[in-house]
């Protein structure tokens, strides 16, 4: 706001030369002049004209000019009776000038009263105005945590129907797949008997009938080679049947996500399970390389963990786009605390991204492939283990997922 | 606030006549034209418009020299009592040393004193007066007029009050000097305290009365 000069007072005592500036002076100096004579003059009280010469003729008389109570300037002329009659005249004319600027003051000043009376009305006004904004302001804020309480709990809640329906889902399969597993490995172990008894009975048949038929046969059916082949085949089935029993065992241990109670155990146990469980995913893509430190036991949710280091383990796996790619995790025990690094060779991201990859519905990953929400939950099941996880990214270098827990006995 | 002017030797007083439209004021302040016969003795300078109301004020100098050689000058004030003019009405009473709140006795106009004394109040505060501390005069004025509010009422509701209360019929001149007399004797100790009226200027309340009352009667040259 412009700070204004103050108004003057409308009832300040006036000067002559206040009085003076209502009246044409010229005239009123032409007018005295033919009543009084060319020495007429009008002096003000510090004796200095302010209207005509001044002139010091010892034949002439000053007479006070009175306004209100005290003279404000002399009129000098003449002594004569008309002189006396002249400053009636003029001290007339000086009332009404005066009349006129005290008026006029008054006018200025109450207008300019008037007008500060708004300008504080319009300030207070603001005043209000600042105060609704800052409610607003404070509103917004408070709704907006509100939002995030609920977003924080529609997450949790959508992660954990997930985990149960996969948790159900690889518990039922793993169930599944167990029985039929268990009798084809114990069936090959039996058929393993089988052929080394037939191997064993075809060996005393060639030395007891040793015919020119059986012979031809022999040859023709290969049975030699179908024995020793036999063998073979049965020995891969088995390997491969305990292949199955085992990824039917990683998944039933993941299957455990659902499970949130707690367990004491060694966390490069579900580093192993969820490296295995990711076998298919990383297939060909990429070189996984484990170099897991010696780790205490530890108090954790098993389940929660093995959900954040698969998440992260997938996340690398979609970031190679290149042959050669190469994902590596290292654990250790760092100032007493348990560290797990995730690195991959992938296309990395920029800074932008980086700051932006914990925010929840963020994701880079075209539509349907991810939700935006595996990085935020796993921040969240981290946070919740007192720990702590970074993120350290070149763009076509790679990326270093980085988790620090405390050691919980 | 009373203006002291220590070369010229002078001390200005200002007072005002408050209250609402018609109730007075200017009528007061003609009556006081009449009847004091102070030393000095301004013409009175009033700007009525033609239904006979004041557009921006009305006023009255008087004044009187002091034993010390102090020009002690009194300038009387009225307000526009017109709601309209409350800007102006503002204006006026700044820098008040005394207020005359002249109240029409009239049944009617009872809500109209009412509003213009909160209005008085709203301005004292506005122009920067204390109003608990102003020296404050009550004048219920026209009791020449028939129709009006009794004095007993009027008693019953001021005398509980800090305010003094004073009657008076402003176009008889009844009532009119009483009321004067009390607010410069409200302004006195003020002054006094401010000014050395007493020690310094040889001036006592009762000479600081007289001396705007009459010439004669104080002794003083």
């Amino acid at each position: 706001m412009m700070k204004e000069t103050p108004i003057a007072a409308f009832d300040r005592e006036l000067s002559i030369d206040d009085l003076l500036k209502g009246v044409n002076r010229e005239k009123l100096l032409q007018a005295l002049r033919s009543l009084l004579g060319e020495s007429v003059c009008i002096l003000n009280m510090a004796g200095d004209s302010v209207l005509g010469e001044y002139n010091d003729r010892i034949d002439s008389i000053r007479i006070p000019l009175t306004i209100q109570l005290e003279p404000v300037a002399y009129l000098q002329a003449g002594d004569s009776k008309v002189t006396h009659s002249a400053t009636i005249l003029v001290e007339q004319i000086l009332k009404s000038a005066e009349r006129y600027l005290m008026a006029s003051n008054l006018h200025v000043e109450a207008v300019h009263a008037d007008y500060e009376a708004l300008q504080k009305k319009h300030e207070a006004l603001m005043d209000s105005e600042e105060k609704y904004k800052a409610l607003a302001q404070n509103l917004e804020q408070r709704v907006e945590e509100q939002v995030k309480t609920i977003e924080n709990a529609q997450r949790q809640l959508y992660q954990a129907e997930k985990l149960a329906s996969v948790g159900q889902l690889a518990a039922g399969i793993a169930h599944e797949i167990n029985n039929p597993v268990g009798f084809i490995t114990s069936n090959l172990a039996t058929a393993q008997n089988y052929v080394s008894n037939i191997v064993k009975f075809s060996e005393q048949i060639q030395k007891e009938l040793n015919g020119p038929v059986l012979k031809r046969v022999w040859d023709e059916c290969d049975i030699e080679y179908m024995l020793q082949d036999f063998n073979e085949l049965l020995k891969e089935s088995v390997s491969g049947a305990e292949r199955v029993a085992g990824i039917v065992s990683d998944l039933k241990d993941f299957s455990n996500v659902d499970r949130t109670e707690e367990a004491t155990l060694n966390i490069n146990q579900i580093i192993h399970s969820v490296c295995n469980v990711a076998t298919n995913q990383i297939g060909q893509k990429a070189e996984l390389e484990l170099a897991l430190g010696e780790l205490p036991l530890t108090r954790c949710r098993p389940g929660h963990l093995a959900q954040v280091f698969l998440n992260i383990l997938l996340n690398a796996v979609t970031a190679i786009k290149k042959a050669a790619g190469k994902i590596q995790i290292e654990s250790g025990l760092i100032n007493r605390e348990i560290v797990i690094r995730v690195s991959d060779n992938g296309k990395g991201m920029s800074a932008e991204v980086m700051r932006r990859i914990f925010d929840p519905f963020y994701t880079t990953h075209d539509v349907g492939e991810g939700t935006g929400l595996g990085l935020t939950v796993s921040r969240d099941i981290i946070a919740a283990h007192n720990g702590t996880i970074t993120v350290d990214s070149q763009e076509d270098t790679g990326t270093t997922f980085t988790i620090i827990l405390p050691v919980k006995e | 606030m009373a203006e002291y002017d220590e070369q010229l030797q002078k001390l200005t007083i200002k007072l005002v006549y408050y209250g609402p439209a018609q109730s007075g004021k200017t009528t007061n302040l003609m009556r006081l034209y009449d009847m004091l016969r102070p030393e000095l003795k301004g013409d009175i300078m009033t700007m009525e418009t033609k239904n006979d109301r004041t557009l921006f004020f009305d006023l009255l100098p008087i004044g009187f020299r002091a034993p010390s050689g102090l020009l002690i000058k009194f300038k009387l004030f009225t307000v526009p009592g017109q709601v309209a003019h409350d800007g102006t009405r503002k204006a006026v009473l700044s820098r008040a040393d005394g207020v005359v709140f002249v109240a029409d006795s009239q049944s009617s106009q009872s809500m109209n004193n009412a509003q213009s004394f909160q209005n008085l109040a709203d301005n004292c505060a506005r122009a920067g007066l204390d109003f608990e501390s102003l020296p404050l005069v009550i004048q219920f004025n026209k009791r020449d007029l028939p129709d009006i509010v009794s004095k007993d009422e009027v008693s019953a509701r001021w005398d509980k009050t800090q305010w003094s209360l004073f009657f008076s019929s402003a176009l008889n001149g009844d009532g009119v000097k009483e009321t004067f007399v009390e607010l410069l004797r409200q302004v006195y100790p003020a002054m006094e305290r401010r000014f050395e009226l007493h020690t310094k200027h040889g001036i006592k309340e009762h000479d600081f009365i007289m001396s705007v009352m009459t010439s004669t009667e104080t002794g003083v040259p």
